[in-house]
């Protein structure tokens, strides 16, 4: 892949990029943004670097607009106008202040292109956006959309602040039952979507006033403490496989406080039940689940991890606590996948490790998939034992990526044998009920940005997916948010919604009578088996 | 106290078995043990105990993952099961504890762990099973004259539950009743948080708070 040499207040950067974006949408993942105040078409003229290396492309129709004949002369270029093949040097003359909201590592909540803008607008602003939320226990992405012509316009993704009050769904909704806190966690996660909307239109140029509708997915937890309602159920057993109201009900101050149309409509999708939510059924929307091949399992692996399995007759569903291993890595070297990410871990000839990094060249720490490849690493070269232990007796592995240097715990280990173990249980579960064999599977869609980068092979080797033909292994990216997309703009995905919504069996995983032998063999680091 | 000073030569493969937790090996020795002609009490005193004695120590240092407790735990169970089939007899009883997993939780072998440890310290043990709901607690304690009622979560949606333990106890006139958590999702918590006892940081050290409870009663 080629590198991109960032030099910023001094200090230099180096990235690497796939060919296919502008410099501008490049900048925009990492933590080195430009100003900007358009959609990148060359209307505001805020984007300017200056190019220290590298080939150099013409001179584009917005450049010649914007720029002085004396900063042409010197370099300066506008990132939006670029669109780099090769290596490349930049310095940015113009950085951005550091946000919390950047593009996502990926163009990850696209609607998928076989669900048409084809729902009713709504009434009071003409030509509206629409703003398609998912609101993820760790991380929020918002994509604004025209919704008329069904395009994407800019999306964005940051952290969801309610980790401040704990990094998993139960340990807030606990801390709700203070209703001072209820009050706070909600106004953390309306204050996150306002901000998100005031960074993406700010920054792209768009009329937050012609946002017309809003449109939020998340599990039932996130949906209940945003709602401020109800969350107080979930912490009932007799729930969990209940319907839980969330609708908004008092959407007309919160477009007030988002600075959008007075008239947007507000829609919370109404989760299944339990702690089952409206981010499955955007996920199984956007897989097109139940209208492909069968059977199909479905994992969105996730803190609040879900499970679906489509039988080609029934669509069994069920959540299963995950833990953040996923997410944000191992405990004490964990990062969740965005830039400075070690996501990838491969040996080379000779056994020496080598790490890639998410879009930056100082490591952070390991997100989810750059665990897995060293766990399973370390278990091929026979340094783990697939109990979880490590061959030499000790308790940690020590490892440096470029300057920075990481550990790997025991317990960090333990943490992913757990995670796994939870969700291992679950699809076992689910199949066991429908009467289904892992290796009938024909399909797997992998749903999470966990999953966006995972090694096939190695998330296999250490029993993470069913040991499947790699072709019917999908590896899908954040479908909740593509599923927000579509269901914001699309008539067709409502409808799909309303069906799954109707199939749709929760299962309750403390009814399957062999959970603990399926639990304990999972928690193996080993291919997954048939019982 | 130095365990591996007590440990009986001829126990030690019985030893090695239950903590690498390979409960084939654990049951063939059992059975070699008990055709020789030891007691199941001495099989419990001189071989389980030890064993998780010395897993107690192990686990202190945190160098047991879930996986190895709960193939040690298995182990036990087997053991156990190989020893009293019938379960342990009443009249040797030191008193009788109620454990259980709550409403919610499908992981019994944590607790399973805590009813081993229980066993073998000669504690009349009443298990609940999983996913028990908290009036089935209470009403099991009333029943049958607990002293204690011990409850381990391994998930974090269970500590609700965990919460309401002790008042619906008091709502049946069992304030004296001892509650005891543990369990990976509770560990962190701290017993006022939870409304209990004691937050126990293993099995081993629930077993130890209930015997320094029975002390303080009976001494
Ligand atoms: S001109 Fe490049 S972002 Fe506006």
């Amino acid at each position: 892949m080629p590198k991109l040499d960032v030099l910023v207040r001094g200090n230099r950067h180096c990235l690497t990029f796939q060919p296919g974006p502008s410099l501008r949408e490049i900048l925009d993942r990492s933590d080195y943004r430009v100003r900007s105040a358009c959609l990148g078409h060359g209307a505001c003229g805020l984007c300017r670097i200056r190019q220290l290396a590298g080939d150099e492309c013409p001179r584009q129709p917005a450049e010649l607009l914007h720029l002085s004949k004396a900063q042409l002369a010197d370099g300066i270029r506008l990132a939006c106008q670029i669109y780099p093949t090769t290596d490349l040097a930049v310095e940015l003359i113009n950085p951005a202040a550091p946000s919390g909201w950047h593009t996502p590592p990926a163009g990850l909540s696209v609607a998928p292109p076989s669900l048409a803008a084809d729902r009713p607008l709504p009434g009071g602003v003409c030509h509206p956006y629409g703003a398609a939320v998912d609101l993820g226990t760790t991380h929020l992405s918002l994509a604004v959309y025209d919704l008329l012509s069904g395009h994407r316009l800019a999306e964005r993704w940051g952290k969801n602040p309610q980790a401040r009050f704990g990094a998993d769904v139960v340990t807030r909704l606990m801390a709700a039952t203070e209703p001072d806190i209820a009050q706070a966690l909600a106004f953390a996660a309306r204050n996150a979507i306002g901000e998100a909307i005031e960074d993406v239109t700010l920054r792209e140029g768009l009329d937050p006033q012609r946002i017309n509708r809003v449109t939020v997915v998340g599990n039932t937890a996130m949906l209940t403490l945003l709602a401020a309602r109800n969350h107080d159920l979930l912490l009932k057993p007799a729930y969990w496989t209940a319907a839980v109201d969330c609708a908004a009900t008092d959407g007309a101050s919160w477009a007030a406080a988002w600075g959008i149309s007075g008239s947007a409509e507000i829609e919370l999708m109404p989760p299944l039940g339990g702690f089952v939510g409206s981010d499955l059924i955007a996920g199984l929307v956007t897989s097109a689940l139940i209208d492909g091949p069968a059977p199909a399992l479905f994992i969105d692996f996730g803190t609040n991890s879900e499970i679906a399995l489509w039988t080609g007759d029934e669509l069994l569903v069920t959540a299963t606590a995950g833990g953040p291993a996923f997410e944000s890595g191992a405990g004490s070297c964990g990062t969740p996948a965005e830039a400075g990410a070690v996501f990838r871990v491969t040996e080379a000839p000779g056994g020496t490790l080598v790490y890639r990094i998410l879009d930056d060249d100082r490591a952070k720490g390991l997100c989810g998939s750059g665990l897995v490849d060293l766990v399973a690493c370390l278990l091929r070269v026979g340094r783990l034992e697939p109990t979880g232990k490590f061959a030499d007796g000790g308790k940690l592995f020590a490892f440096s990526v470029g300057e920075q240097e990481f550990v790997l715990n025991k317990r960090d280990i333990d943490a992913l044998q757990r995670a796994k173990a939870a969700i291992g249980a679950g699809i076992v579960a689910l199949c066991a009920t429908a009467g289904v064999p892992l290796a009938a599977l024909k399909r797997v869609v992998v749903a999470g940005l966990f999953g966006r980068y995972l090694d096939i092979g190695n998330a296999q080797a250490i029993g993470l997916l069913p040991l499947l033909p790699a072709a019917y292994i999908e590896l899908a990216g954040n479908t909740a948010a593509a599923g927000a997309a579509a269901l914001l703009i699309s008539r067709q995905a409502q409808e799909m919604a309303e069906r799954l919504r109707s199939r749709a069996q929760l299962i309750n995983l403390a009814h399957y009578p062999n959970f603990d032998d399926a639990f304990l063999d999972h928690l193996y680091l080993r291919p997954m088996q048939e019982n | 106290m130095d365990a591996a000073s007590t440990v009986r030569d001829d126990f030690r493969p019985l030893i090695e078995a239950l903590l690498a937790g390979d409960h084939a090996a654990a049951l063939a020795e059992t059975r070699r043990l008990s055709q020789i002609g030891l007691s199941a009490e001495t099989i419990v005193t001189a071989g389980l105990e030890i064993a998780m004695q010395q897993l107690d120590d192990k686990c202190t240092v945190e160098s047991f993952n879930l996986l190895e407790i709960m193939l040690v735990g298995r182990a036990v169970s087997a053991v156990v099961r190989e020893l009293y089939p019938e379960g342990v007899p009443p009249d040797k009883s030191r008193g009788t504890l109620i454990v259980a997993t709550l409403e919610g939780d499908v992981h019994d072998l944590g607790k399973n762990i805590v009813k081993m440890v229980l066993i073998g310290k000669g504690y009349r043990v009443i298990d609940l099973g999983r996913d028990c709901p908290v009036d089935t607690v209470v009403a099991a304690a009333e029943r049958e004259a607990a002293s204690g009622v011990l409850i381990s979560g391994l998930i974090s949606t269970i500590v609700p539950q965990v919460r309401r333990v002790r008042a619906a106890l008091r709502a049946h006139g069992l304030d004296a009743v001892w509650v005891v958590a543990g369990g990976a999702a509770l560990k962190q918590l701290v017993a006022t948080d939870l409304d209990v006892d004691c937050v126990a940081e293993n099995a081993f050290d629930g077993a130890r708070y209930i015997e320094q409870r029975f002390g303080e009663t009976k001494p």
